[in-house]
C-alpha cells in the first residue's frame, strides 16, 4: 500500500544551493506536499521559531520531519539536531530527523544516532534511499527515550536479537521507569 | 500537603528512564485511504521514486560538467586576483562563496575529493590577513588539484590518485607557507 505524502511538510536543510534545488524537486516527484529549504541550522532554526510562534507569516502550518546535512558552516546538522532535542526554546523535542552526512565512519553514525537521530544517510545518497529512509521514519513508530545521557528516538530497534548484556535490565514496571503516553 | 509533595519530588528523583509512547501522527497524516492503524509498512510510490531516482541520476551524470564550469569560475577569478591586486581581498571573497557550495556538493555527487580540496580552499580564502602573491598560487594549486579530479573523474577517495593528489596539494600549501615565513 502507497504513503500519500500530501500533507506532509518537510524541512530540507543543506548548505548547497544545487542540491537544494535537486532534493526539493525530487520530494516534490514523489509527492511530498510542502518542502521548506534551510541553508544551514541557524536558518533551519529561526525557520522552526517562526512556524511555532506565527504559521502565517512562516507560510506554513507545521514541520513533520527534518531531513538535514551534518557539515555547513556556521551552524551545522549537528547542532541543529541537539538544539531540537535539548534546548529549551524548541518547539518540537521529538521532531523526527533524518541526517545526511558525507562522513560514513562508524563513530560518525554512532555521533548523530546519540544525538537523537532517528535515520543517518551516508552520501553520495540516491532519491531511492533518502525515499526509503522517509518511509521507515513514518512507518516505524519510535519510543522517545529520556535517561540522563540521552533523549531521542530509541536505540535499540531490532527486537528479539539482542544478547543478555544488551537486553534492558529495567521493564515498564520498574520503580524507577516512567512511561508517558501521548 | 507537604508529605504530598515529598512524596511527588522522591518519585521523580527516583525516575531514571522515561519512555514517552506518543501515537504515530506521521502514519496519520501519510495512511491515506489504508488507514493509520496496523503495522503493514507503507511505500512511497514506486513510479514516482523512479521518476525521482531519473532526476538525480541525471544530476550525478551532469555534475562533472556542471562543476568544470563552476572551476572555470574560479580560475577567472584566479586570474583576476594577479590583474588586479587592488581588488584582490573582493576577489577572495567571491572565491571563498564559490569554495563554499563547491564544498557541500562533491560528496553528494560521488566526489569526495571536491569536497575535501573546496573546503580546504574555502578556509584559506576565508582569512582576514592580506592577501599575498604566494597567497594566489596556493588558490591556484586548489583549482588544479579539483581540476584534476574532475578530468580524471576520480570518484571515491580516488585510491591511490587521491591520496597523491591531496598530499601533492598539502605539500604546495606547505611550501607557499614555508616561503612566506622565511
Amino acid at each position: 500500500m502507497k504513503l500519500d505524502l500530501e500533507r506532509l511538510s518537510i524541512l530540507f536543510v543543506d548548505d548547497s544551493p544545487f542540491i537544494r534545488t535537486l532534493v526539493i524537486s525530487s520530494l516534490k516527484m514523489i509527492g511530498v506536499g510542502h518542502v521548506s529549504l534551510a541553508k544551514d541550522g541557524g536558518s533551519a532554526i529561526d525557520l522552526i521559531k517562526k512556524v511555532k510562534s506565527d504559521p502565517m507569516r512562516a507560510g506554513i502550518q507545521s514541520i513533520d520531519m527534518v531531513i538535514s546535512n551534518w557539515d555547513m558552516s556556521p551552524t551545522d546538522g549537528s547542532m541543529l539536531l541537539r538544539w531540537l532535542r535539548r534546548h529549551k526554546d524548541s518547539p518540537d523535542r521529538f521532531m523526527p530527523f533524518l541526517m545526511l552526512t558525507a562522513y560514513t565512519e562508524q563513530q560518525r553514525v554512532e555521533e548523530a544516532r546519540n544525538l537523537g537521530a532517528h535515520e543517518v544517510l551516508a552520501k553520495p545518497f540516491t532519491m531511492k534511499s533518502l525515499g526509503e529512509k522517509i518511509a521507515l521514519t513514518i512507518n516505524r513508530n519510535r519510543q522517545f527515550v529520556h535517561t540522563r545521557d540521552y533523549f531521542g528516538p530509541d536505540r535499540r530497534r531490532q527486537s528479539g536479537s539482542l544478547s543478555a548484556a544488551e537486553r534492558r535490565e529495567r521493564t515498564d514496571k520498574s520503580i524507577d521507569v516512567e512511561i508517558v503516553h501521548g | 500537603m507537604d508529605d504530598i509533595k515529598e512524596n511527588t519530588l522522591d518519585k521523580k528523583t527516583a525516575i531514571k528512564v522515561r519512555y514517552y509512547r506518543f501515537r504515530n501522527k506521521l502514519r496519520e497524516k501519510t495512511a491515506g485511504l489504508s488507514g493509520s492503524a496496523g503495522d503493514i509498512g507503507l511505500e512511497i510510490d514506486f513510479a514516482a521514486l523512479q521518476k525521482a531516482e531519473a532526476l538525480f541520476a541525471k544530476a550525478t551524470e551532469d555534475y562533472p560538467d556542471w562543476v568544470l564550469g563552476t572551476i572555470q569560475q574560479l580560475v577567472n577569478l584566479h586570474a583576476q586576483c594577479l590583474s588586479e591586486p587592488k581588488i584582490r581581498h573582493e576577489s577572495f571573497d567571491k572565491i571563498s562563496h564559490i569554495a563554499h557550495d563547491l564544498k557541500g556538493q562533491g560528496g553528494t555527487f560521488g566526489y569526495p575529493l571536491i569536497t575535501s580540496f573546496a573546503t580546504s580552499l574555502y578556509r584559506f580564502s576565508s582569512m582576514k590577513t592580506d592577501v599575498e602573491d604566494h597567497h594566489v598560487e596556493i588558490i591556484k594549486s586548489h583549482i588544479d588539484a579539483m581540476r584534476a579530479v574532475i578530468r580524471d573523474r576520480v570518484s571515491g577517495d580516488g585510491g591511490t590518485i587521491g591520496v597523491e593528489l591531496a598530499r601533492g596539494l598539502d605539500e604546495i600549501i606547505k611550501r607557499y607557507k614555508t616561503r612566506n615565513t622565511n
